[in-house]
C-alpha cells in the first residue's frame, strides 16, 4: 500500500521557484490498479517518482508498505526499490546491444539473486510476456511491442509488489498498445502486483480501479470503482474517495 | 551487485564499443610495449654483465690498485701531481698519462695483511709476435691465467695450476699457425717473441744502427700448447684472442719487456685473494685494511655495480619515455570513460531506478577502465614479447653476444606486475568519470530521449 500525505514538490528558488506538486494526498491499496491522469506538465511523472522513492518530496510524507520513504537513507531506498518495485517507461529503456536474456537479468543481478536461480527466473519472466523464443536474440532487433514486452519481463522478473508504468503505450500503435495494457492488467490480476499507470489516455484509465486526475500539480479528483472481476478478498475494504 | 557480475557487465559494455575501446587501449599498449622491452633489455644486459663477471672474476678476490683512476673509470676529479716515481702508460715516453703503479714492496705489504691468502699480479704482455717454423708471424697479447677462469675448450685440458711455459691458445690462431685441428695443436710448441725496451740513445746514431739494435732486442721463447680455448661469448670484451700462460711465465716475459724502465715490476692492478672471501664480511674487512694502507680495492660486486649503473641510466631514459606514454594514455582513458558515461546516461538511470547502489555504479565504470588497462597492457606486453622472442636470435647475432646470451629476457613476474600497475593506473584514470556516473540523477537520466 502506498500512502501519499501532503506532498509538495518545488523546483528552483526565489524568482524561478516552480511548484510541480502541491499538497497532494492519496492512497493506493495493495493489489489495486491505478491510473494517474493529467495533461502534459501536470506533475504525473513527478508524483510517480516520489511514490517510488526515485525522487524526494520537498515537503510531506510517502509511506510504502508501512515504511516512510522520506526517512530512509539512499542506500535503503535503493534496496527497497530493488526488492519491492519496478518500472516500465514510455521509451522502453532496454539495452539494444544486449540479448533479451541479459536485459531481463539486470534486476536479478542488482538484487544479488543467487546464480543458480537466475536462468529459471529469466525464462519464466520471458514466458509470461510470450518472448521465450527470443531469449538469446539481441534486444535491438525486436519490434516496438516486443521491446515493451521485454521491458515488462524485466520489470516482473524479481516478483515486485509494485509496478510503475510511465506512459507504457506512448510509443506504440493502438493495437500493440492494447496487448501491452492487457498484459499489465493480467499481471495485476494474477500476481497481485499493484499497478500504477501514468497516462493521458482516458480510455485506458477507465480500466483501472482508481483514477487520480492531476491538474497543475494538484489532485483534481479521484475516482474509484468497484472491480467486476476482482478476485482479491480484501477488495471490499477499499476506500472510495471523491474529491 | 556481485563484483563478478560487475566485471562481466563492464566487459560487455566495452565490447559493444569495440573501436573506441581498442583505440584507447592502444595508447596504453604503447607504454606497455616500451616498458616491457626496456625491462627485458635491462634483464638481458644485467644477466650478460653477471655472466661476464662470474666467468672472469673470482668473487673471493679484490682488485687492488695504487691509482684510483684505474678503477673509478675516467679521469679523477682532482688533478694528479707529477711525480718522477710514477710509471706511465707509454713504456718509456713522457708522462702523458701518469698512473701510479704497485711495486714489489707494495705487494709484499699487501701479502702481509691479515686475511690475504695470495696475491696475483694482473699481467698482460704485448708480444712482438708469435709464430711456428715455416709460418707467418702474428701479433698477440699474453695474459697471466687466473686460476678461477674456466674457459670453454676446443681441445686439451688445463693443468691446474698452470706451470712454466704452458700456454692456452685461442681457437682463432689454429689455422693461422698451420695446425690442421685444435686437437693437433696439443703438445706442440709455438715461438713467442718479446722485445726489450728501446733505450733512448745517449749518443747520436744512424738510422741503420738503431734498426740493427732493435732487431737484436727480440727475445724468443718456446711455449707448449696445453689447451685450445673457444671464443667464449662472456669473455671480457677485447680478450678473445688473448693467450694465457702461467703467472711465472707471464712475469718473466713482462720483466724482459720492461727491464730498465719505470714499468719494471710495477703493476697497474693486482688480484688479492681473500681467505674465505665468499663471505662478504671477510672480504670487506680485508678491503678496509688494504685501503688503510693507501691502496684502492674493489670487489667483484662493486665492479658489477659500476657496470650495472651504466645500464640503469640507459634503462631510466627508456622507462621515462614509457611512463610519458602511460601518463598520456591516462587522458585517453578519462576521455573515453566520460564519453561512455554520457552515452549510457539512460542505462545508468535505469539501473538506479531498479535499485542499483551508487557505489556499485561507480565500481561498474571503474571495472570498465580496469578492462581497458588490462587490454592495453596485455596487447603491449604481448606484442613486445612476440617481437622480442622473434628478434632475439637476430639481435644476439648482430651484437655478437654469443650463443646462449639474449639481449631480451622476459620475466613473467615483472610483466605481470607491469600489467597490474597499468590496471591500477587505468582505474585511477576512471575515477572521475565513474564518480560522475554514480552521482547521476536517475530522473534526469531517464528524461533523456
Ligand atoms: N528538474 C526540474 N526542474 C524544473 N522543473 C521541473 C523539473 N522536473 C519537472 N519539472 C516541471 O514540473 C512539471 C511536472 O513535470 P512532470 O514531468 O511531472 O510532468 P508530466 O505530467 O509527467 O508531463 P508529461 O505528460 O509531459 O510527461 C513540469 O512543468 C516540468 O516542467
Ligand atoms: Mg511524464
Amino acid at each position: 500500500m502506498i500512502k501519499v500525505i501532503d506532498v509538495t514538490k518545488t523546483y528552483g528558488k526565489g524568482e524561478s521557484l516552480f511548484t510541480a506538486l502541491y499538497k497532494v494526498s492519496t492512497e493506493i491499496p495493495a493489489g489495486a490498479s491505478v491510473a494517474i491522469i493529467g495533461k502534459s506538465g501536470s506533475g504525473k511523472s513527478t508524483l510517480m517518482h516520489i511514490m517510488s522513492g526515485l525522487d524526494r518530496p520537498s515537503d510531506g510524507e510517502v509511506i510504502v508498505n508501512g515504511k516512510s520513504l522520506v526517512g530512509l537513507k539512499p542506500k535503503q531506498v535503493d534496496a527497497f526499490r530493488s526488492s519491492e518495485m519496478s518500472f516500465i517507461f514510455q521509451a522502453f529503456f532496454i539495452e539494444a546491444n544486449q540479448t533479451c536474456y541479459q536485459n531481463v537479468l539486470l534486476p536479478l543481478e542488482i538484487a544479488k539473486v543467487g546464480r543458480r536461480d537466475r536462468r529459471k527466473h529469466v525464462l519464466e519472466a520471458l514466458r509470461a510476456v510470450d518472448l521465450e523464443d527470443k531469449v538469446d536474440s539481441l534486444a535491438g532487433n525486436l519490434s516496438g511491442g516486443q521491446k515493451q514486452r521485454l521491458a515488462i519481463a524485466r520489470a516482473i522478473v524479481n516478483n515486485p509488489k509494485l509496478l510503475f508504468a510511465d506512459e507504457p503505450t506512448g510509443n506504440l500503435d493502438s493495437a500493440t498498445g492494447d496487448i501491452i495494457i492487457d498484459l499489465l492488467f493480467k499481471l495485476n490480476r494474477e500476481r497481485k502486483i499493484t499497478l500504477v499507470i501514468v497516462t493521458h489516455d482516458l480510455e485506458l484509465a477507465q480500466k483501472t480501479d482508481i483514477q487520480i486526475y492531476l491538474k497543475d500539480g494538484e489532485i483534481e479528483k479521484t475516482v474509484a470503482k468497484k472491480r467486476q472481476h476482482r478476485t482479491s478478498p480484501n477488495s471490499s475494504k477499499k476506500v472510495v474517495r471523491m474529491v | 551487485m556481485y563484483i563478478s557480475d560487475q566485471i562481466r557487465r563492464a566487459g560487455r559494455s566495452l565490447r559493444s564499443a569495440k573501436a573506441r575501446t581498442l583505440l584507447t587501449a592502444l595508447a596504453i599498449a604503447v607504454g606497455a610495449f616500451a616498458l616491457t622491452l626496456t625491462l627485458a633489455a635491462s634483464n638481458g644486459a644485467q644477466s650478460f654483465v653477471n655472466n661476464i663477471i662470474s666467468e672472469n672474476f673470482d668473487p673471493a678476490e679484490l682488485i687492488v690498485v695504487a691509482d684510483k683512476n684505474v678503477i673509478s673509470g675516467g679521469g679523477g676529479a682532482e688533478p694528479t701531481e707529477y711525480s718522477g716515481n710514477f710509471g706511465s702508460s707509454l713504456s718509456n715516453g713522457g708522462a702523458i698519462t701518469q698512473i701510479k703503479r704497485l711495486t714489489d714492496s707494495d705487494i709484499e705489504k699487501i701479502k702481509n695483511i691479515y686475511g690475504v691468502e695470495s696475491v696475483r699480479e694482473d699481467i698482460a704482455v704485448n708480444l712482438q709476435y708469435i709464430t711456428r717454423p715455416e709460418q707467418k708471424k702474428y701479433v698477440a697479447t699474453m695474459q697471466s691465467f687466473s686460476p678461477f677462469l674456466k674457459p670453454e675448450l676446443a681441445a686439451g685440458d688445463i693443468p691446474r695450476p698452470l706451470t712454466g711455459k704452458q700456454v692456452l691458445l685461442p681457437e682463432g690462431y689454429i689455422s693461422s699457425l698451420g695446425f690442421s685441428s685444435a686437437q693437433a695443436a696439443i703438445g706442440q710448441t709455438i715461438t713467442v717473441a718479446v722485445k726489450k725496451p728501446t733505450t733512448i740513445p745517449t749518443t747520436p746514431q744512424t738510422l741503420a744502427q738503431s734498426a740493427v739494435q732493435s732487431a737484436d732486442d727480440s727475445v724468443l721463447e718456446e711455449f707448449t700448447i696445453v689447451a685450445v680455448t673457444k671464443k667464449a661469448s662472456t669473455s671480457q670484451p677485447g680478450t678473445e684472442l688473448y693467450l694465457y700462460t702461467s703467472q711465472d711465465a707471464a712475469r718473466a716475459l713482462n720483466d724482459i719487456t720492461t727491464e730498465g724502465t719505470d714499468n719494471f715490476r710495477a703493476y697497474t692492478s693486482i688480484y688479492v685473494k681473500v681467505e674465505d672471501g665468499e663471505n662478504e664480511d671477510k672480504l670487506n674487512a680485508v678491503q678496509t685494511e688494504i685501503e688503510k694502507h693507501g691502496y684502492f680495492a674493489q670487489s667483484v660486486k662493486e665492479t658489477q655495480e659500476f657496470l650495472t649503473q651504466i645500464i640503469d641510466v640507459l634503462q631510466g631514459i627508456v622507462v621515462a619515455f614509457g611512463l610519458i606514454a602511460i601518463v598520456a594514455s591516462i587522458f585517453g582513458i578519462v576521455n573515453t570513460m566520460y564519453i561512455s558515461v554520457i552515452q549510457r546516461t539512460r542505462e545508468i538511470g535505469l539501473m538506479k531506478a531498479l535499485g542499483m547502489r551508487k557505489r556499485d555504479i561507480g565500481r561498474l565504470f571503474r571495472f570498465e577502465a580496469a578492462w581497458i588497462g588490462l587490454l592495453g597492457g596485455v596487447i603491449g606486453a604481448g606484442i613486445a614479447i612476440g617481437l622480442g622472442t622473434a628478434l632475439n636470435p637476430w639481435i644476439t647475432k648482430q651484437l655478437n653476444l654469443g650463443d646462449g646470451n639474449k639481449l631480451l629476457i622476459f620475466d613473467p613476474i615483472q610483466i605481470g606486475a607491469l600489467v597490474l600497475i597499468l590496471v591500477v593506473v587505468a582505474i585511477f584514470a576512471g575515477w572521475l568519470p565513474s564518480r560522475k556516473a554514480a552521482k547521476l540523477d536517475p530522473i534526469e537520466a531517464l528524461r533523456t530521449e
